[in-house]
């Protein structure tokens, strides 16, 4: 191994806290001592990292409080050191962690928060693609539609909890105090852009969840009627899920499609 | 490659993107953070496309690590091809440093010894990287905190030695150079005339926390009456070179950092032989 190469080695070791052989290569000329100047470059790592951390799950970091976010913060530090060029990505492992690692394992709504976050930023910053209008959806013939796929926007992120992640999340961005963290029924939600480009996220219910699921998949329509054959009488499939549909276009959840 | 004279810009953050948008202000470019827009689209894009319309823009990296002993990472440098192909900027800088080895990615520039090892090492990477992107980069100098026995010349004869066997040209942050030689002892000015005024391409400005023994360069304060003067004697060496404030945390109003610009603009003016809006 060349020296640089060495060195670069000794100094990312050094951050990791994992040894010191850095020290014997720096200059100590008594303005600051040896640990101190390796001490600026440790602190710096921790700190840039708790910052990306904490800006991508302000809600989550209040709902810990400070000792709890300090200690996930460390550990995950160790468990998912950086690989990603960008710290837009540094925390995509942070629900994981925290479903996985005591002592935050031991209430599931800190996952869900945390994954709930990782969703507004994917809506945030998911590709652009053109709406699709009642305009162009009127333009399918009969004969198309049982054929015909809707495809969601590349923002709506589905997602669904047996906590009160995100009734929790909205009341401590209020300043609220947030409700009881578990209830009884599951909780369906959608996050996505709307066509002003805000990230909104909407309570539905299990029969839409479905749906939605099943648009993710890439399903067509004749497929879509077919899901619901247990759920209503088959005269009514067609008008609920055009209604739903409406309800998408106004919301900007589906993008044009050749399909 | 020539880098044209675009006068006095900003860091554009997103916390500014509306007011930009919605006011003009009278600033003359802008420069964004190159791994802000390695993502699909979104509002970062949307507003982007729309300030990109009206202003000069430039890119700024801080992930690539030029310096690094690792392999070039071609994914990064593939996502920055196509981030400077959607921007189309005016130029493209990162930072002479490293900051990822292996698959450990530390986000700080660490400082490069300056030795011939690393010299030969530099002047390889930006080849092949350059050769890879289809243009010409160019490189900051980074503020550090430390200094390795391992080196053999000054960081001023290291930047000087590389321009002169690469060519590559440098993003001369003022305020970095000020907190080095405060940290390390050695004379500002002396670092800067070293460098052939030919190779510099762009000025930042920035603020820094001063703890007494040492300085932090932070990016969250105004830029200090110091970095002011070392700014002002540096300019009587250069041509008109564009200059911009790097402000990253503590970010105050627009207004704050135009005022903060108005001010560089106004020390260089007669310098620089400027009109009032520097065209």
């Amino acid at each position: 191994m060349s020296d640089l190469a060495s060195l670069q080695q000794q100094f990312m070791a050094m951050l990791q806290g994992q040894d010191n052989h850095l020290a014997s290569h720096i200059v100590s000329d008594g303005q600051l001592s040896l640990s101190q100047r390796l001490a600026i470059y440790q602190n710096a790592y921790k700190l840039r990292l708790r910052a990306a951390i904490e800006q991508d799950h302000a809600q989550l970091g209040i709902y810990l409080g400070d000792q709890l976010f300090d200690k996930m913060v460390t550990e995950y530090l160790v468990k998912y050191p950086s690989n990603y060029t960008s710290l837009r990505f540094f925390a995509d492992e942070l629900p994981h962690y925290l479903r996985n690692n005591a002592p935050f394992n031991a209430h599931p709504i800190l996952a869900d928060i945390s994954y709930f976050e990782r969703c507004l930023l994917i809506a945030f910053d998911a590709q652009e693609q053109p709406l699709l209008s009642i305009d162009e959806l009127e333009k399918f013939t009969t004969e198309q539609w049982p054929t015909l796929q809707l495809v969601l926007h590349p923002s709506v992120q589905l997602m669904h909890f047996n906590s009160r992640a995100v009734e929790s999340w909205q009341a401590l961005k209020d300043k609220q105090t947030p409700p009881e963290p578990y209830c009884e029924t599951t909780r369906y939600w959608v996050v996505a852009r709307d066509p002003e480009r805000r990230t909104q996220f909407v309570n539905v219910a299990l029969p839409e969840y479905r749906i939605l699921t099943l648009l993710k998949q890439q399903v067509n329509f004749a497929q879509l009627c077919q899901s619901c054959i247990n759920d209503m009488p088959s005269e009514k499939i067609a008008g609920f899920l055009i209604s739903l549909i409406n309800q998408w276009l106004e919301r900007g959840w589906l993008v044009t499609t050749t399909k | 490659m020539q880098t044209q004279f675009l006068g006095f810009g900003l860091g554009l953050r997103a916390s500014h993107f509306e007011q930009i948008i919605t006011d003009k202000p009278a600033v003359d470019w802008f420069e964004i953070i190159s791994e802000n827009y390695f993502v699909a689209g979104g509002k970062p894009w949307y507003y982007l496309n729309k300030i990109r319309a009206d202003y000069p823009v430039v890119m700024h990296g801080v992930s690539m690590s030029i310096g690094s002993t690792g392999a070039l990472n071609f994914d990064y440098l593939q996502a920055l091809k196509s981030t400077i192909a959607r921007v189309e900027p005016q130029w493209v800088s990162d930072h002479l440093c490293f900051s990822q080895v292996g698959d450990f990615n530390s986000h700080d520039l660490l400082p490069m010894p300056y030795t011939n090892e690393a010299l030969e090492h530099l002047a390889s990477r930006i080849h092949h990287v350059q050769e890879f992107l289809g243009r010409e980069m160019i490189f900051e100098n980074v503020s550090s905190y430390l200094t390795y026995k391992d080196s053999q010349m000054s960081e001023w004869d290291f930047l000087a030695a590389l321009h002169n066997k690469t060519g590559c040209r440098f993003l001369m942050d003022v305020n970095n150079v000020y907190v080095s030689a405060r940290n390390h002892q050695f004379d500002a000015m002396t670092f800067l005339n070293a460098i052939p005024t030919e190779a510099i391409a762009q000025i930042h400005l920035a603020g820094h926390q001063d703890f007494g023994s040492h300085i932090i360069d932070t990016h969250d304060e105004d830029v200090s009456s110091a970095v002011w003067d070392l700014f002002e004697n540096y300019a009587k060496q250069l041509d008109p070179v564009s200059t911009m404030i790097e402000r990253d945390d503590n970010l105050g109003s627009l207004q704050d950092l135009m005022a903060e610009l108005e001010h560089a603009r106004q020390l260089v003016a007669p310098i620089w032989q400027l009109g009032v809006n520097s065209e």
